[in-house]
């Protein structure tokens, strides 16, 4: 099985999985082939004055756009560790920035991260693999079997643990949910 | 400089690593074995993909073999588990300190579109809500507090 395998449809899927830029840090970034340029740097806001830097000089963020923006004409666009690249700021710009990409251009995207947070409003399905095998896939963050792959994130957590004994605020993903819920409870 | 200390920051490139010339960088996968060769070492981005208990105990191997540490990341959750914790913004230092007091800046750390640990979010905003009284690291506790 290839990664563009595991998806069929337009849409993005999240994959629990290492990600390594395939970028030659070595190049500069003025040799890298982006189609329309100029657009696709206002597009993930990148400013000019880095096309004649070496990729080994950018910062992780400027990598992961450039990442990107490179892969755009692909007809299945794979990237990774917007954990690690991005921070919250950039992550939720970049996640309606891939959500447009589908609904607008029906691009099929893969996103590759080690943190499931990541996917939090951004994905259909999470699957998680170990080189050409799928082993496991879901649709809820609240599956207990998927944190057997991945580090579960806080907020998931948290709810399981003030939920255990017994059932207090319900399942979510979003912290203002979360406090809003709490409130109901202990008021 | 401290012996275990934290760098946060989202807009780094190596460059800021010349202001720690003694330190050996490892920015990639790594054997604990291997940490012994060196008295002092940085960690750039290598712990990202662990969890918190395996970070743990690295920093316990280190501690007890007497190995500084910097761990450069962006995942502000990694910095509680250093007492001293260094803001950047791009190669300025912006503040630097205790972890929790520098955390509790949430305003500029915002700024910086650094996102506050999950804990550390939750509580300011259960304060904000009259909620509780204090930050709580601790999932008990702040159940405690809360609920009991």
């Amino acid at each position: 099985m290839e990664l563009k395998d595991i998806l069929k449809e337009e849409g993005i899927v999240g994959v629990i999985s290492q990600y390594e830029f395939s970028l030659d840090l070595n190049k500069k970034v003025s040799s890298i082939e982006i189609k329309n340029r100029d657009k696709a740097f206002q597009m993930v806001n990148l400013p000019n004055n880095i096309k004649e830097k070496y990729l080994q000089d950018l910062t992780l963020s400027e990598l992961f756009k450039i990442d990107l923006i490179s892969k755009l004409d692909e007809e299945i666009i794979i990237i990774g560790n917007i954990s690690g690249c991005l921070n919250f700021k950039e992550a939720e710009f970049i996640k309606k920035l891939l959500l447009k990409l589908v609904t607008v251009y029906h691009k099929k995207i893969i996103v590759i991260d080690s943190s499931v947070q990541t996917f939090f409003n951004l994905v259909k399905k999470i699957v998680v693999i170990n080189g050409k095998n799928i082993l496991y896939e879901t649709d809820n963050f609240y599956d207990d079997d998927l944190y057997k792959y991945a580090k579960i994130p806080k907020i998931i957590e948290f709810v399981k643990f003030v939920n255990q004994d017994k059932k207090r605020i319900n399942k979510t993903t979003d912290i203002h949910e979360l406090i809003k819920d709490i409130y109901r409870s202990v008021s | 400089m401290k012996t275990s200390v934290t760098i946060l920051s989202t807009n780094l490139n190596k460059n800021i690593l010349k202001n720690y010339p003694h330190y050996y960088i490892i920015d990639g996968n790594f054997l604990m074995e291997d940490l012994l060769k060196y008295s002092q070492v940085i960690f750039w981005h290598s712990l990202n993909n662990k969890g918190e208990e395996e970070i743990k105990k690295i920093y316990q191997f280190l501690n007890n073999n007497q190995i500084d540490f910097i761990n450069v990341t962006n995942n502000s959750e990694e910095a509680l588990l250093t007492n001293y914790l260094i803001i950047y913004d791009r190669d300025k230092i912006l503040i630097e300190g205790n972890t929790l007091e520098v955390l509790k800046e949430e305003k500029l750390l915002k700024r910086l579109g650094i996102s506050l640990p999950f804990m550390v979010e939750l509580s300011l905003l259960l304060k904000d809500y009259d909620l509780i009284k204090d930050i709580y690291l601790d999932y008990e506790k702040l159940e405690g507090a809360l609920w009991n």
